[in-house]
């Protein structure tokens, strides 16, 4: 089967094709899954060398639960949310005692003319921003206004109520305006917010 | 997600955020589709080897508990035969009585008359 013809497949029926033995499956879910999972532990982590271990552990366990994998009972991606928010949350405590100066600033000194720039800027600040959020404020805000994920499914991604995701977004969104305050006018935030 | 209202002044933030994920290395992938291939040859069952002619005769007899019934019931004959418990003597000689005891039997007598007659 060519590649492209699986990208119409649902993740779930790929994940049964997988677990029937289809070398495909495998491919197309590697290729689909991987930088969703990675991108999103990137974000909780702050650390690009972790998250990768955080993404190859989260795939390996999708792969072991496969042939158990009941079709069109749980979203693939809300269940890999689920294990990729527990795994570094796993991970922040055990780094707990490092000091929240050791999230590196972004330069100050770089040029801030072109939009690319500011754009990049601005990802390092909100990325700075996250990290000084508490864990489960930090999960909320990233699954809904990165991820892009409904309040719903983070209820069930982080097994909660939707009003406490509704309440953990809100609040961790006033904590990031506050943490983005002093570097709205800096970052070129009047041009286009 | 974007926020409608942008109640924050976030939204520019998350839009750069969304934009500067983090791609995965040719070696995560390659790492991740390795585990993914181990794990598939783990999980597949192995196709279950086809039945020889010995292992079917020997399942349609019935396999080992037919077999050690069958020994077992061969060992206790020989052992009888070889060493009859005393009570199946004594039912042996009631039944049959004694057997040194030899028997006349005439199964036709009447032919003998005639034989005799003429």
């Amino acid at each position: 089967m060519p590649f492209d013809a699986m990208n119409d497949v649902p993740d779930d029926a790929l994940l049964v094709l997988y677990a029937n033995g289809d070398a495909d499956a495998a491919r197309a879910l590697t290729m689909r899954l991987t930088p969703m999972v990675l991108g999103y532990a990137a974000r909780l982590l702050n650390d690009a060398a972790e998250a990768e271990d955080v993404a190859q552990e989260a795939m390996l366990r999708l792969w072991k639960v496969a042939p158990d994998w009941r079709q069109g009972e749980a979203k693939v991606t809300t269940w890999l949310y689920r294990v990729v928010s527990n795994l570094c949350t796993d991970r922040l405590r055990k780094k707990r005692a490092v000091a929240l100066e050791a999230v590196p600033e972004p330069e100050d000194d770089r040029p801030s003319a072109s939009e690319t720039m500011i754009k990049a800027e601005r990802a390092a600040a909100l990325q700075q921003a996250l990290a000084t959020l508490p864990e489960r404020q930090r999960q909320a805000v990233v699954l809904r206004h990165i991820e892009g994920a409904t309040n719903p499914e983070i209820a069930q991604i982080l097994e909660i109520s939707v009003e406490a995701v509704e309440s953990l977004t809100a609040r961790g969104k006033r904590a990031l305006a506050a943490a983005l305050a002093g570097r709205r006018a800096e970052l070129g935030y009047q041009n286009d917010g | 997600m974007t926020d409608k209202h942008d109640e924050f002044g976030l939204n520019a933030y998350f839009d750069a955020g969304r934009k500067a994920a983090q791609i995965p290395s040719g070696d995560l992938m390659a790492r991740v589709l390795a585990d993914a291939k181990a794990q598939q040859m783990a999980n597949v069952p192995a196709p279950a080897a086809q039945p020889g002619l010995f292992a079917s005769l020997w399942a349609a007899i019935g396999g080992w508990p037919t077999a050690a019934g069958m020994v077992t019931a061969t060992l206790v004959g020989i052992w009888i035969g070889i060493s009859p418990p005393a009570p199946l003597e004594q039912i042996t000689a009631e039944v049959l009585g004694d057997t040194d005891d030899a028997y006349l039997v005439d199964l036709l007598p009447a032919f003998g008359d005639d034989f005799v007659e003429g």
